[in-house]
């Protein structure tokens, strides 16, 4: 089923074009980005329900112009014919005082050119196969319930088992003197914790699930109960893992994880011109085995980072970055590339319209190479099979990379023997962990439930994810 | 537009309650690179957040349902009668159980003052950027880029049962970015520092911290394969491993189970052979940015301690969680002090060590107990030498390192934190570069 487009961006269009034109009297570029983003996160627990708007949950405006040195930005969400004059005085006065007052106390100013813009009006509305509204709030959480208590009925040791879904329709406009463009999809995710308790020891396994999706999404965590609860019983026999460096398969959520973490983050070209990214020195370079090629873009696939244009009026690309062990490009948003004297890539996202955009991931992940998963367990000597995403932490001035790792599954001549290690720290030198892959599954699968965020905070939604990889990482 | 939303409620039949959260926020951003001001944002933002209580029962069993959902100023009547409404409909099937909303008190809450309130937010931004940037002068190093957010935020809480409250608030915050080339590829650390009150040195003192610790980045050797040694954490790492106590502590991790810390108990178990934690929540302490007078719900805070020498005497949290305990609420307060230990810091660094002050991001789950992070610098006491390493990671669980943990006699002050500022850990697992 198409996603309609918000009603109220619609109907503002015609007092923020009317904006744009009186600020485009003073200043050379101007552009307005109006989101209205609608959600609801609901959560089952033992002891509870909740319900709330999402997160993402947002309406309201940001108006970039270039000041005559560079872009200031003014985020709003009160508008009407009346209001205008107090939008522009914000940016007229307020904001170029404020300009003036820095540039007084010696601060020197960046300079950037004018941002240039081919005429182009489009629309993009995305598609469900259930729109959210097909079921009730009651019917979401009774079906919720239905699997909270299927799973609390399984065994003795879960304390609880939570449920969460979250269904989000995105709205955005981005009006500039030669840009109209709208665009309207919806995406949605979901878990299940399963938490068990042996002896005072605690331990809980989790399972995520997401996409360009609504309440199908429903469906795919029922069939997932057993999995995540027996995930969950076997985590409270794990062991810790001998520190060292081992040999593993990472599976494709783990391989996510690493194109993410090791990668994404390091080519992210905001990075470039803070000279903060190793990358910079490396483009061209071998940075990678040979098997490896790693795309990113809104437009590489159809998942949680899917769309026309960014945040900042870009349309959406598909981004080569590595390819062949090769590293070819970043990916930037509209300043960077300014600055760089690039192209841009359609990755300038914000959190919220209340944020700044910087360069960021959109889907990223490893291409499919033409081993078989069996192969690659018969091919280790000993190593474990990481699995389940915790968190990830990048570095890319200096390429070491931290994944926390729910569980490690302990492979002996070729074979599982039974024993988990949990939690799992894998840690290492980017070039070194991308080097040693030397095998890779033949089916891609992405993720992306949770957020990214850039250094701790400015959180986007991104995916992620690749085959099965096998290489060779240092664990703790 | 309270005025509103209450009267458009009161055309909503079947609710039993309600509480209104209005928040209007103005900010001042200022993006650097190197030196240079890079952008400047500002923004005016008016948001309000609506609960939607309703009583009911089932199978007698008594249960207070609640629905929460964001108005936006822009919405007309109709958009916010659906909200209203919508929320009202899943108040009524949402089981928990039963709980009272926060009711009008009497009590005069102090004030929380801050010096940003002398004048317009962006008048501080000059001083702000000079505080940044007074002490990066070094040759071999600098702050390679920089983000300073200044926040004015104005809250009102209103509930059906007569709570109005309103308060105003400032949030400063700035990250920056340092690099350090000695002969070696150049590094680089990341620090991001949270304040409600413009203190010029506080700011100049954490740069002249975070470019000495670079130029140690720049010289650190990969760390050796400890195994198993003596790990002293040092600054913000301590805050992230001390987060535990105050989890288990929470009313609501122990009503749903995932806590089973009891009244009376000793947290670290009764051998244990370290410092013992005492813990206070303070809602008034100063220059955090989480500092209120009351929570969320409109409850009025005052300072309370949770933990005396190990020994758990209360639960903390908000009147709903505290109400299933049946014990007095204490409200949500986010500002926590923890008494430092009987050692100084020089007394703590004893035997072979390895001292840890920058992860590249300390995890400390506190329903398991693990904790674990990748170094980014550390120092390496082997018994003669002291040397800055980087690299590998450490990994462990509390409820196994509690027992025998020392706090430092000297203390840290990091926005809403007050308390030891290292923690000497034994037997912890390091998985250092071969």
């Amino acid at each position: 089923m198409k996603v309609s487009m918000s009603n109220f961006l619609i109907d503002q269009k015609p007092v923020l074009k009317k904006l744009v034109n009186i600020l485009s009297e003073k200043y050379k570029y101007v552009s307005v980005l109006g989101t209205d983003t609608k959600g609801k996160m609901h959560g089952v627990q033992r002891t509870g329900i909740d319900l709330s708007d999402s997160f993402w949950a947002e309406r309201g405006f940001v108006i970039r112009i270039h000041n005559g040195a560079n872009y200031s930005e003014y985020s709003f969400n009160e508008i009407d014919d009346s209001s205008l004059s107090s939008i522009v005085d914000e940016i007229h006065v307020k904001m170029a005082k404020t300009l003036e007052n820095l540039k007084e106390a010696s601060i020197e100013v960046n300079s950037y050119d004018l941002i240039e813009e081919t005429l182009v009006k489009q629309q993009f509305l995305g598609e469900v196969i259930a729109l959210p509204s097909t079921l009730t709030s009651k019917e979401k959480i009774e079906k919720m319930c239905f699997i909270k208590d299927t799973a609390l009925g399984l065994s003795d040791l879960i304390v609880d088992f939570r449920v969460g879904y979250h269904e989000v329709h995105v709205s955005k406009i981005f009006i500039s003197s030669r840009k109209e463009l709208e665009q309207s999809y919806i995406w949605s995710e979901g878990h299940l914790v399963s938490i068990v308790r042996r002896d005072g020891n605690t331990k809980y396994a989790h399972k995520s699930f997401s996409g360009l999706k609504a309440v199908e999404l429903l469906d795919e965590l029922k069939a997932s109960i057993e999995d995540v609860m027996d995930t969950s019983i076997k985590l409270l026999d794990a062991k810790g893992v001998t520190p060292g460096e081992y040999e593993v398969i990472c599976s494709p959520e783990i391989s996510g994880l690493i194109a993410h973490e090791a990668f994404g983050h390091g080519v992210e070209m905001d990075m470039f011109v803070k000279k903060r990214a190793k990358a910079l020195e490396y483009l061209g370079k071998s940075v990678a085995s040979e098997l490896v090629t790693m795309h990113d873009g809104a437009a590489a696939a159809k998942d949680m980072s899917s769309y026309l244009f960014d945040d900042e009026g870009v349309i959406g690309t598909d981004t080569i970055v590595i390819e062949n062990g090769i590293l070819k490009t970043g990916i930037s948003d509209m300043l960077s590339a300014l600055k760089l004297g690039t192209k841009p890539t359609g990755n300038g996202k914000r959190q919220s319209y209340e944020r700044k955009a910087y360069a960021r991931m959109t889907n990223t992940f490893f291409t499919a190479g033409k081993d078989t998963l069996d192969d690659m367990i018969s091919s280790i000597k000993f190593g474990y099979l990481l699995d389940g995403t915790m968190s990830g932490m990048e570095d890319p001035k200096n390429w070491g990379i931290q994944c926390m790792i729910l569980q490690g599954r302990e492979i002996k001549d070729g074979k599982f023997t039974g024993v988990i290690v949990s939690p799992v720290i894998m840690t290492g030198y980017v070039p070194d962990v991308l080097k040693s892959i030397s095998m890779l599954s033949e089916t891609v699968e992405l993720s992306g439930s949770g957020a990214c965020g850039k250094g701790y905070k400015e959180l986007v939604k991104v995916s992620d994810g690749g085959p099965y990889i096998k290489a060779k990482v240092r664990l703790g | 537009m309270i005025e509103k939303i209450k009267n458009l409620i009161a055309r909503t039949s079947n609710i039993d309650g309600y509480k209104i959260t209005e928040n209007k926020i103005s900010a001042d951003e200022l993006f650097f690179v190197k030196k240079a001001l890079d952008m400047h944002r500002a923004k005016d933002i008016h948001n309000f957040d609506l609960t939607i209580y309703k009583n009911f029962e089932e199978d007698n069993i008594m249960y207070t349902g609640s629905s929460a959902a964001k108005i936006h100023p822009t919405m007309s009547d109709d958009e916010i009668l659906i909200v209203i409404e919508d929320a009202a409909f899943a108040a009524s099937f949402i089981k928990n159980k039963q709980y009272p909303l926060v009711e009008a008190s009497d009590i005069v809450q102090a004030e929380i003052t801050s010096n940003f309130s002398d004048k317009p937010l962006n008048e501080w931004l000059p001083t702000l950027t000079d505080a940044l940037y007074n002490s990066d002068v070094c040759d071999k190093g600098s702050i390679n880029s920089s983000e300073i957010f200044l926040n004015k935020v104005y809250t009102r809480v209103v509930n059906s049962k007569g709570v109005d409250v309103s308060f105003t608030t400032y949030k400063g915050e700035i990250e920056f970015i340092t690099n350090w080339k000695e002969d070696a590829e150049e590094i680089e650390l990341y620090k991001h520092i949270q304040f409600s009150d413009m203190d010029y040195d506080l700011i100049d003192e954490k740069v002249k911290e975070m470019l000495i610790i670079s130029r140690e980045k720049a010289i650190a050797s990969p760390t050796p394969a400890l195994g198993s040694c003596t790990v002293l954490l040092n600054g913000s790492p301590v805050i992230g491993l001390l987060s535990y106590y105050l989890a288990k502590a929470s009313a609501k991790t122990v009503y749903n189970g995932m806590s089973s810390a009891k009244i009376g108990d000793n947290i670290q178990g009764d051998n244990a052979v370290g410092d013992l934690i005492t813990i206070t929540l303070d809602p008034f302490m100063k220059s955090s940015t989480r500092s209120s007078a009351y929570d969320a719900d409109g409850f009025p805070l005052k300072p309370t301690t949770i933990y005396t020498k190990g020994i758990l005497n209360m639960y903390h949290g908000d009147v709903r969680h505290c109400h299933y305990l049946n014990i007095e609420p204490t409200g949500t307060i986010s500002n926590y002090i923890i008494e430092g230990g009987k050692c100084s810091i020089d007394d703590l660094k004893t035997d072979c060590y390895l001292e840890i002050i920058a992860f590249s991001d300390f995890q400390m789950d506190t329903l398991t107990g693990d904790f674990a992070g990748e170094i980014r610098l550390g120092w390496y006491f082997d018994g003669t030498s002291t040397i800055p390493v980087t690299g590998g990671s450490i990994s462990g669980n509390i409820k196994e390192v509690q027992k025998s943990m020392y706090l430092s006699k000297e203390l840290q002050k990091d926005n809403n934190f007050v308390g030891p500022k290292v923690i000497k850990l034994l037997n912890v697992s390091v998985a250092g570069i071969d």
